[in-house]
């Protein structure tokens, strides 16, 4: 294979890995503080993606026509009314249900998802046809033999990793990264602590969907096409990333995420079978990851619980 | 919390009545007519722009004084799954009072219900699926179709495309019948014409990532990527191609021959060509008159690619109907001497297994945002250029 | 005065009048076409569901109904035999009817896994597609008769599941979940993209035939009445359902259900005290995948075509949320979840494409009020019948 080829191929699983990752983040940070998946995340995604696109086309009627104001203003709206819906989402649906079997919350945030996705098909004017992103980054491109580098990726992936860096940052080296930590570990010695479990949790919810809001718009400025079923394979995607690399595991969701992109490019590309079956062989990797590492890649410290 | 519950409940209550709440009222004898479509899913857009179309076909029979009877259209949605379709058939052929229905955009749909049809007896048009099967499978009385097969529509765009000095493809399909079948036909015919295939690759009809696909394309070098599959994923594919600086002619199915894949696009649409069979409605005069009324009933979406089809299998049963008397049987034989009756979308002739033998496919392409029909492209008069390696 | 024969049915009298109620309902529920009464009657079952559990009724009934319980068993195959005999040339809600019947053997196999040993199965829909596949397979190439197809249809499920036995024995929880998820995602793509399977068209199923019974052709009673051929799968349906709840109920009282409780509960507790976790998670998974391949292979022959989209993700959603809305590990609730999961879908066709919507916002609303489902799991009473 060639280099030029080569370099393209990891470029595209990049991209691919860090959206993947930072949906990922998100399930993983939700299961931390509270032991449920939700599963509506997906769907968040294609909210914030939407919400994105709406905020954009207002501040174009409004007459407004720098590309870095309408980023920054419709990425901002995004993740504000994301990090709003998420706080939402963990105060009215999801803590109510704490004493309930966890699984019942998967369900509820299954067809919370249903619901957000239909609206979004039903309600958004024309939206059960895929809408067109705008390109709002530059997008020169330089070319190196089967290798096209643009501009406009090579910033998304900065964005992105810079994103992760600061989610980083935030759960290590901050007083509320340290009150997640420690509602993760032991919810009750916690409260004794006085730390405030709900906010806690409302706030774990609204940087975990925030993020799902960031995910989303980088989608639709790399792929420059955004639909009402976008999050659906998301999230599945997502949720198995945070599992396999261990869930509760930030650094976990990551690598997930990235090992998911890797095994897709591989699969479609590297393999003597049909493209066809490339999310066989991802999937399928998965299984045997889950039996050859029965808690995730980075596992669990499991020790406090039994 | 507790009375935030119960609003939401009240709420939702109410919600439900009124969203059920329409009640019509008649004078002449009512007729019962049936479609069937997916109005849920991936390819709702299709489903919903059809339901209109059929809607709008009772309506303006209904607004019509000459007609002998008032129709009721009972809408039923398949969700594109081959059960929940028979479910759905079942529903309208058990119920003795529905004469004929317009159904099924999926293929995989449309041949798991030609039995139920068959059984109960119910006429039945098929607007939208495209799988040869579905007529020529069985020899039912009860089963036609308006729209073309995609063996005639392939064989006209291999024959078209080597024809424009084309030496090779690279086809992406998605893996559902539709796409599949594309492919089948395609490949088949496009040996035929001489032209040469250097990759297939088949993706899942929910995927959204086709860089890996398309950069292995870029290496092999193709004059045309051929996408055989509906809008949605023609979209992500074409903007895709851009990003990875793939520069070849893109070719499409009827599936993209729509407004949404323009409107997803964008500028990248131009020069796209695709295929449909049937004339474009806007060159007849019925089509003309289609379109305008479809813009006057103020349906919040648009008719798609297959809302004409749609339109016409109604507007064919309606007329079966006022000629014959709401009587299945009847309705049966009548549809059996359909030749050259004038529809919005051509003549329409059916074969003897219903098939309509649709003379004519139609060739696309995208020009300043708008498909336009290929003779008429600044395009073939040479004034613009397609995409060359 | 109150004669003894009476009195001897008193207690009976809230299994009866629960039983004959929701017959009442669903009977009207499936008769009634018009968009206005539909929206009355949903309006009246969620309400009638919110007092129920207002005012307690659901322990109450069930209570009863756990001291009588044959009687009651009985009571119910009457009650779905005289809907079946009132519907009886109604094709559409009779379909409606033997599709619930189908799926509750699915639930109850889940149930097997999700509800007694706690073992996650996101891949219903997969196993059930294998006994579809299977029953499609057989009917076409084989001369099998068609009851030993619908067991070769839970056989397959089982072994199949098998291959999954050494991920699904090693995870736990949301870890053995994404063991499922992929391997129910894999399995409909696998479907789609190999044609040795029909591919993304699906298959024809020959409809089932016992005995020289053609079960696809409607029943003539006399000159003028006509049964619809669905009342041979009901019937059909009807008899395994009682087999299978039966086969669950009585794993349910045995030591086999005692161990899978305690395996549930307490993985760590039930090792200490000597259970053997890997042989009761391996019955409990083999059991319950081969129940799911059992209702399949008697759907594929009913629906008579199946195709690889009937078997996705959210279809393997479905058969879960039964489990959940239903109460975790109570047969009884998985009856009514399913009814619900079945027929309230259909019958919001009257609203066409905002269907699903209205839908997911039910099921939200359903899971806030009652989080525990419909009908819990009661206590374990080790000495069935009332104490007296």
């Amino acid at each position: 294979m060639d280099l030029g080829l080569f370099g393209q191929y990891v470029m595209n699983g990049l991209m691919l890995g860090m959206m993947y990752a930072l949906v990922a983040v998100g399930f993983t940070l939700f299961f931390g503080v509270l032991n449920v998946i939700n599963f509506s995340h997906g769907d968040v995604v294609t909210v914030g993606a939407f919400t994105a696109l709406a905020t954009y086309l207002g501040l174009v009627a409004l007459g407004i026509s720098s590309a870095p104001t309408l980023v920054v203003g419709a990425l901002l709206a995004a993740v504000v009314s994301m990090a709003v819906l998420g706080a939402l989402i963990a105060r009215y649906l999801v803590l109510p249900l704490k004493s309930a079997p966890s699984l019942n919350t998967l369900l509820l945030t299954l067809m919370l998802g249903t619901v957000l996705h239909e609206a979004i098909r039903l309600f958004y004017p024309r939206g059960a046809n895929p809408q067109r992103f705008p390109s709002l980054l530059p997008t020169d491109a330089y070319t190196f033999g089967h290798f096209t580098l643009r501009l406009d990726n090579v910033l998304m992936l900065l964005a992105g990793l810079a994103v992760i860096v600061a989610i980083h940052l935030l759960i290590n080296k901050t007083k509320i990264g340290l009150a997640i930590r420690a509602v993760a570990q032991d919810e009750e010695t916690a409260k004794i602590m006085g730390i405030n479990f709900t906010f806690i949790v409302l706030v774990t919810f609204a940087v975990g969907s925030g993020l799902a809001a960031f995910a989303g718009v980088i989608q639709g400025l790399y792929y420059s096409e955004i639909n009402f079923a976008m999050g659906l394979l998301l999230g599945v995607i997502g949720f198995s990333s945070a599992v396999v690399g261990g869930l509760g595991n930030v650094y976990g969701a990551i690598i997930g995420g990235f090992l998911f992109a890797a095994l897709q490019t591989i699969g479609a590309v590297a393999l003597p079978f049909a493209s066809a079956y490339k999310d066989v062989f991802a999937f399928g990797v998965v299984i045997l990851i889950m039996a050859w590492r029965p808690t995730g890649l980075i596992s669990e410290k499991v020790s406090e619980r039994v | 919390m507790k009375a935030i519950r119960i609003g939401l409940a009240a709420l939702f209550s109410t919600a439900v009545a009124v969203a059920l709440s329409v009640a019509p009222a008649t004078a002449k004898e009512t007729v019962k007519v049936g479609f069937i479509g997916s109005l849920t899913g991936g390819t709702s857009a299709n489903g919903i722009g059809g339901r209109n179309s059929a809607d709008l076909a009772v309506r303006m029979r209904n607004a019509d004084p000459k007609s002998k009877y008032k129709y009721e259209l009972e809408v039923l949605d398949d969700e594109c799954k081959p059960d929940k379709g028979v479910q759905a058939a079942t529903k309208l052929s058990a119920d003795k009072s529905v004469i004929a229905a317009a159904t099924h955009y999926c293929s995989a749909v449309a041949i798991a219900t030609v039995d139920v049809y068959h059984k109960f007896g119910l006429p039945v048009i098929v607007w939208g699926a495209v799988l040869p099967e579905i007529t020529y499978g069985n020899n039912y009385k009860e089963i036609h179709r308006v729209n073309g097969t995609m063996i005639n529509q392939n064989e006209t765009a291999a024959k078209f495309v080597t024809g424009l000095g084309y030496k090779t493809w690279a086809v992406i399909h998605d893996t559902t019948d539709y796409g599949k079948g594309h492919n089948e036909y395609f490949s088949k015919y496009l040996a035929q014409n001489g032209g040469k295939i250097l990759g297939t690759f088949g993706v899942t009809a929910d995927q959204q990532d086709f860089t890996a696909e398309l950069t292995k394309i870029k290496s092999l070098n193709p004059d045309v990527v051929y996408f055989g599959g509906l809008t949605p994923l023609g979209v992500r594919v074409r903007s895709q191609m851009e990003k990875l600086g793939l520069t070849s002619q893109f070719e499409g199915t009827s599936g993209i021959v729509s407004d949404a894949f323009i409107e997803g696009v964008g500028p990248l649409a131009e020069g796209v060509v695709a295929f449909r069979e049937g004339a474009p409605p806007e060159k007849l005069s019925g089509g003309r008159m289609f379109l305008e009324h479809y813009q006057k009933q103020g349906y919040a979406e648009g008719p798609e690619a297959y809302g004409a089809f749609a339109f016409a299998a109604m507007d064919l049963i309606l007329d079966t109907i006022e000629a014959t008397g709401p009587d299945r049987k009847k309705v049966i034989r009548a549809l059996e001497n359909v030749k050259d009756r004038d529809s919005i979308i051509g003549k329409i002739t059916f074969d003897d297994h219903g098939q309509n033998s649709v003379p004519l496919i139609t060739k696309y392409i995208v020009q300043d945002g708008k498909w336009v029909t290929w003779e008429e492209s600044e395009y073939a008069a040479g004034k613009r250029k397609l995409k060359r390696r | 005065m109150v004669t003894g024969a009476w009195r001897a049915f008193i207690p009976l009298l809230p299994g009866v009048a629960s039983a004959a109620g929701a017959a009442v309902y669903l009977l009207l529920l499936l008769k009634v076409q018009s968009q206005g009464g539909i929206a009355a009657l949903l309006v009246a079952g969620v309400v009638a569901m919110l007092a129920a559990a207002r005012f307690d009724v659901m322990t109450r009934v069930a209570r009863r109904v756990g001291e009588h319980e044959k009687a009651f068993n009985v009571i119910v195959v009457v009650a779905v035999l005289a809907l079946a005999g009132l519907l009886y040339d109604d094709h559409f809600a009779l379909l409606l009817v033997a599709t619930v019947i189908i799926y509750v053997i699915a639930a109850l196999g889940l149930n097997i896994q999700f509800g007694y040993a706690g073992m996650l199965n996101f891949a219903g829909a997969a196993f059930f597609g294998i006994g579809c596949y299977t029953a499609a397979v057989l009917t076409k190439n084989t001369p099998v008769p068609h009851l030993l197809v619908l067991l070769a249809g839970g056989v397959m499920a089982a072994a199949i599941g098998s291959l999954l036995i050494l991920p699904v024995l090693r995870t736990r929880g949301h870890y053995a979940a994404v063991v499922t998820i992929a391997f129910g995602l894999l399995f409909k793509i696998f479907l789609e993209v190999n044609d040795a399977l029909g591919g993304p068209q699906g298959l024809r199923v020959a409809g089932m035939q016992v005995l020289g019974l053609e079960f696809n052709n409607n029943i003539e009673i006399g000159e003028d009445i006509e049964l619809a051929f669905y009342v041979n799968y009901i019937a059909l349906g009807l008899m395994l359902l009682v087999l299978a709840f039966i086969f669950v109920k009585r794993l349910e009282r045995s030591w086999i259900g005692l161990n899978l409780d305690a395996v549930r509960l307490d993985e760590t507790a039930a090792a200490c005290f000597g259970l053997n976790l890997v042989r009761w998670k391996i019955t409990a998974f083999i059991t319950g995948n081969f129940l799911i391949g059992l209702a399949g292979a008697l759907y594929a022959t009913m629906i008579g075509f199946i195709a690889p989209t009937n078997f996705t993700f959210g279809d393997s959603l479905i058969l879960v949320s039964i489990v959940l809305l239903g109460g975790i590990g109570n047969p009884w609730g998985l009856v009514v979840a399913t009814a619900i999961l079945v027929i309230v879908p259909e019958k919001l066709q009257a609203i066409q494409e905002y269907r699903f919507l209205l839908f997911a916002a039910m099921v939200v609303l359903m899971l806030l009020f009652r989080p525990q489902g419909i009908l819990p799991r009661p206590l374990r009473t080790y000495f069935p019948g009332s104490p007296k």
